[in-house]
Order: C-alpha cells, then sequence, then structure tokens
C-alpha cells in the first residue's frame, strides 16, 4: 500500500506540504514538480486534468480557489473516494490558517509553518483511504463522514454536557469517548460533517497534554474569524472539546468541566467500557454477523463495530480485517447507489459530493438495498429513511435471510432511545 | 445487338453506343452470330477497334436501365456505398473538431528537441494538427503515462479531464515504444464505457491490419482507417445506431448539452455477440449446413475429379439473422471480432434495417492467434472474410489460403467458386426456413417473455397483439424509411396465417397469391425498390428484376452439393416452421406472474451474449430502469474483474499485489432500487426492482445479470439456473 498526498501552490509551484504512507520511496523534487506540470499544461489549452487511473493506483488533481494545487496518489482505492479525500485535506488547511492565508499565500515559508500543526491531522486522515491494507491501525475512519459510539450512557452524558455547555458559555461542544462522539449538542451536529472530523481529529493526534487549546477557523461556518477550539480529558479516552470565543480561558474551561462531570465519573468509566464493540451490550446479535456499520447519511455520521460477539473465539487480526471489508463495501456499493446527492447533510452544501459524471446515478432510481457475496464473506445493506445499515455475515448465511436479519438489527439500534442516535 | 455495357465500361460513360444498336462490322470485317466470336479472338489484343453500329433504337438508353431510376436506396446505404458529402472535406473537419474526440497515435521516442515538430505524431484524428485537442495536449499525457509509471510502476489506463465545462476522458494504450490516446466526452461514454470502446477499435484495427502499428503506419491504409473513424466519431457523437455523413453535419452537439448524457451501454461493449436461441431442430438444420459448407466435399458434386489444389480451406463459418448471431463454428475470440467488424462497416446496422438482395464481402483479415505467428516469420497462411449476405441474413465464413492449400499470392480476391458456395448454403438455409424461424422468435423478444413495469399488480403483455396493423395499411407505398415498422408487420402477416398457409408458401412459391388482395398490391410496391424488403429473404424464388447477378444466383443453387442431397428440403422446411406455428415465449421465471425486466448474460467462453432481444416496451419507467440496470451492471462487472483477476494473479504475487484484498472473491453482486412509475397515470406510484450480478465458473465462466420485480418470493438461483439450461447450445 502507498499513498501521497501534495499540496502545491498555483502560481508558484512550490510544494507546500507533501506526506505519505506506506512503504514507498519520498518523491524527488523532480516528480513532485512534474506532477503540478502536468495539471498546469492544461491550463492554458483550456484543460483542467482531474484524475488518471492506472492498474492499481488512483491519481487526482484539484485546484483550490485557484491558489493551492493538491495531489494525491494512492493504490487500491477509487477516484471517487480520493477526490472526497482531497477536499477534507483542504479544509483542514483553511481551519488550520484561515482561507484568506490560503488563498493569498503571502509567505510561503510562514504558510509552511503553521501547516505543520496539521500534519498529524493529515496523516490520519489518509487511514481513510480504504487500500485493502490490514495492517491499517484506522480501519474505521470514513472519509467525509464522523464516526461516533453508541454507549449506554449517553443519555445521561447529554444532561452534564448541556450543563457544561451552559458554563463555558459556547452552543459548540462535545463528548468524546476515544476519539469517537459520545454525545454532543445540537449546535455541534449544525457543523459541517467536515468540521467535525477536522476537530475531532485534532483533539486525538495533536499532543499528548491534558488539555489543549488551539485557534482554528471553520472552513464552511467561519472561514475568516477564527475560533478557539478547547479539548480538556476527563478520564483516560474521554475528552470534552467545546468551541469558544476569546473566552472563558483554558483555565475557566478547565475548571467547568471538573466542576460539572466530577458526579459522573462513574458513568463516564462505563461509557468507556462500550469500546471497541461500539454499541450498548444490551443489544444481542446473531452469531453470523461479524460487523456493523450504521450510517446516517443526514449528519453524515456512522457507528462501526466489529466482532459484536465477544464470545467467538476468532483471531483479533481477522476481526480487524473485517473493518476493511465493510469500508470497502460502503464505499464501492453504498455511496453511490444507496446514498443520492440531494439527501446528504445540509441544504446549503447539497451539492459538494455531487457526482455529475454518466456514471451517476439518475434522481429517480432510489437505492434502497445492496449486497454482495463473497466466497469467504457476505455483505448487505439497508437504507430505511435517513439510516443505513452495512452489516458484515459470515459466508453461511443464507442470501435471502440477510434482508430480514439487517432490518431487524437496524429496528434495535434507532429505536434505542439511550444511546441518543 | 448492343444489350449492355460492362461495368464501367468507357463506352457506357461516351454515350455514343446506345442499348439496341445493331453491331454490323468490327474493323470493317463483317460480324454476324456465326463468327462473333472468332472475330473478337483476332482483337484480344488490339487497344483500338473501329466499329460499325445501325441504331435501332430511337431513345437514349445508356443511362440507366430502367429499374434502377425506381432504385430507392436509404440514404444509410448511399452512405455507405459513396458518400454525398467527403468526409475529408474541411466543413466536415470544422465539424469534427468542435468535439472533444479523437485518436492518436504517438512515436514515443521521437519526443528529443532535434526532432522536428510534430514529428512524434505518427497518426492523428481529426486530420488537424492545429485543432485537434489531443495533438495539441499530447505532451501533458506523454510526460503523465511516463512520470506515473516512475512513480507507481503501473500504467495508466485513463485520465479524465474538464474541457470547456466538459469532463473528457482519454484513454491510453500502450504498445512498445509507442503510445495511443482515444478520446471521448463523459456524456457520450463514461469513465467505464470509455474503456470498453476504446478496446473494441483496437481490436477492430488488429483484426483487419494485423497490427495496430502497422494499421496506423502504413500509408495504404490511411484512407480507410480516416474513413473509418470519421464514422466511428460520427456515430458516437450523434448517439445512434449508424449516422451518415449528413445526418452528421446536420447534427447539433449543443441541444445536448440541455438534452442530458447518452443512455448507459453495458451489452453492446463488451466482447460478445448478441445471440438469438434457435429451437434445437433449426440449430440442427443450420449445424449440418455449416457443417456441409466447412468440410468442402465436393466428390459428388464434381464428376471429373479435379487435378488442381484447393484455393482455400474454409475455417469456420456463422450465421447471423438481423445482425443477431444464430450459429457459429468459429473460435470465440474470431467471431467476436468478426461480428465487430461488421458492426464497424455498418453490416450489422444494415441487416437489422434494410435487408439487401445481394451482399458480397471479401476482406484479408487477421486472426487472433494467428498474429503471433506471423509476427515472427511471414506466415505462409493467410486468412480471408468472405461475408455474404441475402435479405436480413448473413453468412459468414473464415477462409484460409497457404497451409493445406495452394500457397497464397498477394491481393488474393474471392474465388467465384466459394462465393457460390457460401451463397449457396445460405439459399439452402433460407429454403429451409430458418429466416422465418428467427424472425419470428425475434419479433417474440428473442424468445424469452419480458415483464412491462406495472406499479402493483403486473399485467403480462400480450406480445402477439402488440401493433397488429391490418392488411389495409400494408397498400401504402413502403420506403425504406419504413423498414422498421415493416419488419414487424410482416410478423403480423405471418402469424395471422395458419399453419396451412405457410405450408403453401413453400410448395407454390408465389406466396402473395395465397394473401388477399392488399398484399397483391403491396407485393407492387416492393418491387419497386430494389433494396428489397424482407419478403425477398422470405422468397428466396421470388424475381422482380433479372440482372445477371440474380440469374447466376439461380444457377448454381440447382447445381450446388446441397440441393443435391437427399432428403426433401419442404419436408423440413414444414417441420420447423410448424413447430413454430404457436410460438411462445418462454417464462423464465417461475412463479404465477411474470416479474423479469431483462437480463444479460455473458458466456466469454464462446463469445456470446445471451438477452431478450429487440424489445422496446413503450414505457417511460421500463427505459428508466434499464438505464439504471445497464449502469448498475457495469460497477457489478467491474467487481467481477477484480474476482477474475485475482484467480489467474499467479500464487507467488499474491502478496505482493496491490489489490483491495477486500474485492477479491465476490462472486454476486445485488442492489435493491426504487424508482416512480412515471407513465402519466399513476405518478405516485412506486416501483421496486431488483439488478442483480452472479458470476459463474461451472462449468465454463459465465456473468449473468438480472433486473426483476421485487416483491413475489423467488429463489434467484432458479431463475438462473433456468437461462443456464437454455442457453447449453
Amino acid at each position: 500500500m502507498s499513498v501521497y498526498l501534495l499540496g502545491i501552490t498555483s502560481a508558484g509551484g512550490l510544494p507546500v506540504f507533501s506526506r505519505k504512507k506506506g512503504n514507498c520511496e519520498s518523491l524527488s523534487f523532480s516528480k513532485l514538480g512534474s506532477l503540478n506540470g502536468v495539471h498546469m499544461f492544461g491550463k492554458p489549452l483550456n484543460i483542467e486534468l482531474s484524475n488518471t487511473v492506472t492498474d492499481d493506483y488512483a491519481v487526482a488533481w484539484k485546484e483550490f480557489n485557484n491558489s493551492l494545487v493538491i495531489i494525491g496518489i494512492a493504490s487500491g482505492c477509487s477516484v471517487d473516494v480520493l477526490n472526497r479525500l482531497l477536499k477534507l485535506v483542504y479544509d483542514a488547511v483553511v481551519l488550520i490558517v484561515g482561507i484568506e492565508e490560503a488563498k493569498s499565500q503571502r509567505n510561503i515559508e510562514r504558510l509552511k509553518r503553521e501547516l505543520r500543526v496539521c500534519y498529524p491531522v493529515l496523516d490520519r486522515l489518509l487511514d481513510s483511504l480504504d487500500c485493502g491494507d490490514s495492517t491499517n491501525k484506522h480501519s474505521s475512519d470514513i472519509v467525509g463522514y464522523v464516526e461516533t459510539i453508541l454507549c449506554p450512557e449517553n443519555y445521561l452524558i447529554q444532561i452534564v454536557l448541556d450543563s457544561f455547555t451552559e458554563c463555558v458559555d459556547s452552543m459548540f461542544s462535545c463528548i468524546l469517548v476515544n476519539g469517537k462522539i459520545a454525545v454532543a449538542t445540537e449546535s455541534w451536529w449544525s457543523l459541517h460533517p467536515h468540521e467535525i472530523r477536522l476537530l475531532l481529529l485534532l483533539a486525538v493526534t495533536e499532543n499528548k497534554d491534558i488539555s489543549k487549546d488551539i485557534p482554528v477557523f471553520l472552513p464552511y461556518k467561519s472561514p475568516t474569524v477564527a475560533f478557539r477550539f478547547v479539548a480538556c480529558s476527563l478520564i483516560s479516552d474521554i475528552k470534552v472539546c467545546c468551541l469558544c470565543g476569546s473566552t472563558p480561558s483554558l483555565l475557566d474551561v478547565e475548571q467547568a468541566a471538573t466542576q460539572c462531570f466530577k458526579n459522573s465519573t462513574d458513568i463516564l468509566k462505563s461509557a468507556s467500557h462500550c469500546v471497541p464493540r461500539n454499541f450498548p451490550q444490551s443489544i444481542t446479535l446473531d452469531c453470523g454477523v461479524l460487523g456493523l456499520l450504521l450510517i446516517n447519511i443526514r449528519l453524515k455520521k456512522y457507528m462501526m463495530s466489529k466482532n459484536p460477539q465477544q464470545t467467538t473465539s476468532r483471531k483479533t487480526s481477522t476481526s480487524s480485517h473485517r473493518l476493511d471489508i465493510l469500508r470497502t463495501f460502503f464505499y464501492q456499493a453504498v455511496m453511490n447507489t444507496l446514498i443520492l446527492n440531494t439527501q446528504t447533510w445540509q441544504d446549503n452544501n447539497l451539492h459538494q459530493d455531487e457526482k455529475t459524471d454518466k456514471t451517476a446515478l439518475d434522481k429517480d432510481n432510489d437505492g434502497i438495498e445492496t449486497y454482495w457475496c463473497s466466497e469467504y464473506h457476505k455483505c448487505h445493506a439497508v437504507k430505511v429513511n435517513h439510516n443505513i445499515l452495512c452489516v458484515l455475515y459470515n459466508s453461511t448465511t443464507p442470501t435471502q435471510a440477510m434482508r430480514f436479519f439487517s432490518k431487524n438489527i437496524l429496528n434495535m439500534l434507532i429505536c434505542d432511545k439511550q444511546v441518543c442516535w | 445487338m448492343i444489350a449492355g455495357f460492362s461495368y464501367d465500361s468507357k463506352a457506357k460513360h461516351d454515350r455514343n453506343i446506345k442499348i439496341g444498336d445493331w453491331l454490323k462490322t468490327i474493323n470493317n470485317m463483317e460480324v454476324n452470330v456465326h463468327n462473333l466470336d472468332d472475330i473478337l479472338q483476332k482483337f484480344i489484343n488490339h487497344n483500338e477497334v473501329l466499329l460499325t453500329l445501325q441504331r435501332v433504337a430511337a431513345t437514349e438508353v445508356t443511362k440507366e436501365p430502367p429499374i434502377n431510376t425506381l432504385n430507392l436506396e436509404s440514404a444509410f446505404v448511399q452512405d455507405l456505398l459513396n458518400p454525398k458529402i467527403d468526409p475529408d472535406s474541411p466543413v466536415v473537419l470544422q465539424k469534427l473538431c468542435g468535439y472533444p474526440v479523437g485518436l492518436i497515435y504517438i512515436n514515443t521516442d521521437k519526443l528529443d528537441e532535434n526532432n522536428k515538430a510534430n514529428e512524434d505524431l505518427i497518426y492523428y484524428f481529426p486530420k488537424s494538427v492545429q485543432k485537434n485537442l489531443l495533438c495539441q495536449s499530447r505532451g501533458m499525457f506523454i510526460t503523465l503515462h511516463h512520470l506515473l509509471h516512475d512513480i507507481t510502476a503501473t500504467f495508466s489506463r485513463v485520465s479524465s479531464l474538464m474541457y470547456k465545462e466538459k469532463l473528457v476522458h482519454v484513454v491510453y494504450t500502450k504498445l512498445q515504444n509507442h503510445l495511443l490516446l482515444f478520446m471521448l466526452p463523459d456524456e457520450r461514454a463514461s469513465v467505464k464505457e470509455v474503456v470498453l470502446m476504446n478496446n473494441q477499435v483496437l481490436s477492430y484495427l488488429d483484426f483487419t491490419y494485423q497490427r495496430i502499428h502497422d494499421a496506423l503506419t502504413l500509408k495504404r491504409h490511411i484512407e480507410q482507417i480516416d474513413s473509418f473513424l470519421f464514422r466511428y466519431f460520427a456515430r458516437v457523437i450523434c448517439n445512434t445506431d449508424w449516422a451518415t455523413t449528413e445526418q452528421f453535419m446536420e447534427y447539433q452537439f449543443d441541444q445536448i448539452t440541455s438534452n442530458n448524457a447518452s443512455v448507459c451501454l453495458f451489452e453492446d461493449l463488451m466482447p460478445v455477440v448478441p445471440t438469438l436461441k434457435l429451437p434445437d431442430e433449426a440449430v440442427t438444420q443450420v449445424d449440418e449446413a455449416l457443417s456441409e459448407l466447412e468440410a468442402s466435399d465436393y466428390r459428388e458434386w464434381n464428376e471429373d475429379p479435379l487435378d488442381c489444389q484447393r484455393l482455400f480451406t474454409i475455417l469456420g463459418s456463422a450465421l447471423f439473422h438481423s445482425g443477431y448471431l444464430l450459429h457459429s463454428h468459429l473460435m470465440d475470440c474470431d467471431l467476436v471480432n468478426i461480428y465487430n467488424f461488421c458492426k464497424f462497416q455498418g453490416i450489422i446496422h444494415l441487416s437489422r434495417t434494410e435487408p439487401v438482395k445481394s451482399l458480397v464481402l471479401w476482406k484479408e483479415v487477421f486472426l487472433s492467434n494467428s498474429t503471433e505467428t506471423s509476427n515472427n516469420s511471414q506466415s505462409e497462411e493467410r486468412k480471408y472474410l468472405l461475408a455474404i449476405g441475402n435479405g436480413k441474413d448473413l453468412l459468414v465464413a473464415i477462409m484460409e489460403a497457404g497451409g493445406a492449400t495452394e500457397p497464397p499470392e498477394d491481393n488474393m480476391g474471392p474465388d467465384a467458386f466459394y462465393v457460390e458456395e457460401v451463397q449457396a448454403t445460405l439459399a439452402h438455409i433460407q429454403e429451409l426456413g430458418l429466416n422465418i424461424v428467427a424472425e419470428r422468435i425475434l419479433t417474440s423478444n428473442g424468445g424469452y417473455a419480458i415483464a412491462n413495469p406495472m406499479p402493483q399488480i403486473n399485467k403480462k403483455k400480450d406480445w402477439k397483439g402488440m401493433g397488429s396493423l391490418g392488411f389495409t395499411k400494408t397498400n401504402l407505398p413502403q420506403n425504406s424509411s419504413k423498414e422498421c415498422t415493416s419488419g414487424t408487420k410482416k410478423n403480423e402477416v405471418i402469424s395471422i396465417l395458419k399453419r396451412r398457409n405457410s405450408e403453401q408458401n413453400v410448395l407454390n412459391e408465389e406466396p402473395y397469391e395465397a394473401y388477399s388482395e392488399g398484399s397483391e398490391s403491396q407485393c407492387y410496391s416492393e418491387a419497386l425498390s430494389e433494396i428489397s424488403d424482407e419478403s425477398s429473404s422470405r422468397n428466396p424464388n421470388l424475381r422482380y428484376d433479372s440482372n445477371d447477378e440474380d440469374s447466376d444466383f439461380d444457377d448454381y443453387r440447382e447445381g450446388s452439393q446441397i440441393s443435391g442431397s437427399s432428403y426433401d428440403l419442404s419436408e423440413v422446411r414444414q417441420l420447423l416452421l410448424s413447430d413454430l406455428g404457436e410460438y411462445q415465449p418462454v417464462q423464465l421465471t417461475s412463479g404465477r406472474q411474470n416479474v423479469l425486466y431483462h437480463f444479460v448474460q455473458f458466456e466469454t467462453a464462446e463469445g456470446i451474449l445471451v438477452c431478450p432481444l429487440e424489445c422496446h416496451l413503450q414505457s417511460n419507467t421500463y427505459d428508466l430502469i434499464l438505464n439504471n440496470f445497464r449502469r448498475c451492471c457495469q460497477n457489478i462487472h467491474e467487481i467481477f474483474e477484480n474476482t477474475q483477476r485475482f484467480k489467474k494473479l499467479p500464487a507467488k504475487d499474491i502478496a505482493k499485489s496491490l489489490m483491495n484484498k477486500s474485492l477479491i472473491a465476490i462472486t454476486e453482486y445485488g442492489m435493491l432500487f426504487e424508482c416512480p412509475f412515471i407513465e402519466k397515470d399513476a405518478r405516485k406510484a412506486k416501483i421496486t426492482y431488483w439488478v442483480i450480478g452472479k458470476l459463474f465458473y461451472e462449468p465454463y465462466p459465465r456473468e449473468l445479470f438480472v433486473c426483476y420485480q421485487d416483491g413475489i418470493p423467488q429463489n434467484l438461483a432458479d431463475l438462473a439456473f433456468k437461462i443456464g439450461l437454455n442457453c447449453s447450445l
């Protein structure tokens, strides 16, 4: 597996950032220049190169605001997924430096230095490509979507979070369990999925301090004015995050957090036991079910779970591969058939992911279900309103029965009021 | 007396000599019936002779024989034979360059700065370096191809780019140190389609000119390839089955931007030949006829043993009706190549739309399996394609010269004897009534019952009753533009007739006598068109005009080996047709109601495609479903390709492979869709339907795609298996 990610200024062709993943050589400066060159070459001819597919790789170019060209090269994944990633990468740049700086690039060296902050975020974003590599630690990352966790305690935590939000005088806050959102305020969910995703990554990747306070621009909500993103650890693996203006100070936020959550540590602790199952123990599943992926296509959030049946004596190595299968199934079979362009997220960004080429589905045909049968496993996805459930079954499950199993599981999950789906 | 002129003779054009003149003397030697031959013998080597003629006829008859003035060649045929507008003219070029289409062939060794400008360009189409987008931007693609190989160690397949706000795809094909680029806009071909289209064009070039490299470098081929590519792109741009030069010039691309993209293609782009399944008895008959042709056993036919060696061996043959394969004795790849060739030459479209009286095509071809050997040394064998058409039937044969036969010469022409043999075989098959059988099956969807999408309870469409036009309509004079409708009309006629009548057809050889008055006038109107109507294919003995070709045709029919065989043809014919008397399309699903909308089966091992043919339901909903079906099939097929690619991968490379491990063993892929019923009555009603693809390995690799209505409990395996049984040849 190998992935390259490059950011190059449109005007000068200077590299701003360059990331890679997997066992591959770094790109030489001349190759980097050529990659940008082929894109630039077309401009006087009215040509804008968008992507190229080779036998195993996908390569995509995307120019943002006539100022920054982002190039991605990845093995094993589709152009569509790569394109979505590039958009997210640009949003990450804007998140750190703001839209003005990203556009004008007055001082390239300063821009480069500022962007170092988001290198861990960028590296983590590369994990969301489905390269079909089981060594990936973050197989549950899905590009453009926000990961959540369905703890049975979510309902209780929500109450505490609301009081915390009042204390810090911010509308945007959430609780993270193991980097996944357990609960969040309504306003938090009104943020663009890309913004939420990037803030989450910032909270978990930046450094090992207990608390952090980072100035961020919100690429969609506020690309020119910076907010402060504050994240405090409550207990290990559980963080509270909020967006606020110049006040309150970090110290005040930390105090408010201790104040609000000191009586709920037991709840938080039991919530942290939900990992890696990610949904309540009370919901039992057939042992033929190897993995779950529950998606809300309106809010673009999802819950992914492997090996829900803890009793099965399967090796852990195969169970991490399960998430890969589910994710690939989602990218290849679900993302462009079950999720119509018009149904995604909020009105102002309706067409962000819209595919306009001939392979895109027409509006009239609405996908409801889809499935795969492989020699080793079976995947099935069903859509009910805004929710999609993808289930990974073992290969002995009868194909016809999958429909009924999946619908049942979906019902069980979304009817549970405790988990605040 | 002057009876006529040899084709293209000088005398014909000078118009001094007229038909009906009496020939009196040649070089002052008096000519009469007895000495004509002797005198002509003397003049064999003379270039100029003096003729004395006595004028009898008063009218000007040199022009064209009267029958030809009634020539109702369709615009399509005219364009195919001699286009009115020259495709090379600047107007056409101008128009063509307005579209992002093209094909260029580049020598990547000649990119040095020392080389002259454009020296690397070996071939390009459209023919203008300045206006050809690919020529202008080729540097980008060459660099990219090279660069990505450096970085990823894999070769580029296809690039997508925006050109003037339109998405355009460019496919790469690397041939040693050359690079071939093929470009089409996304409106006409999606990424997946353009790759398949590129493959089709390249295999055509391979088949016709031995190697793509030769085709695009040798001067003698250039003109042919230009016109081939022009036709190809014109057809793609106009988004029709076939576009004449005029149609292309009239075509407005801009309408399309508001008009949306063309429909998705799937079956048409796969390397398979659409096949019409005949009943077993019919297949046996065709099989026998083809085998007899291929055996080339002329002992019975020739009373004196021939002591010369044969000119050709027949390697294999295949029979098409209306552009659909009936039976084949060819290797899968050859069959696909021949079909491809016929399609690009317009022959398939011709036999689908208008029946021909006689078609003879002779072309040296290069079979894919022999290409390698002929690369190494100047191979002895040469292969020729002989295609013989009559009515809607087309019989193709691959002839081999060299090998077992006399050593081949360059530029071998068709030998009249073999042409006649193939024509005789075709005539024999038509005499058996197989074309009627085929036509009848064709009008019932190629033999499979298909459901019309209905919101709730599905009513099965009454196929026999559809479009039943009475005899009254047949009185209308027909022209070739009506061929399509007349095709179905004729079949109504046949199906209305009882068995007794179809038997009479054989016995009387004057079938129209048996019809009502109306059909007589129909007969008349047909006689006007030289490109005869379908009836001619059904009644091979019906003659409207007696020019030389036709009478030849009759002669050898009598003399051919096949007529000499012992059994009575009319009996066989009777048997075949009577079996078909109440022909019902097969319902593949097992429920009480038919829920099957469409299916496609690829038998890659045989190179054939089985699906309901020519079913055009008058339903927008059906079109919507079908379009989505094809699009989904492209996706499913792509997933299956991963599976097949992985199977072929040697075990040692598996670890190194960059393939997504989750995609390596998928054999079934299904999708459930919901779409509104867009017929006028019930707008709110919804239809839910499945699109399912299955990949089989046993007994041989097959891909099956079905589209059926959801809601009725049904075991797909049953359905698939039933088709599988039906299709085993």
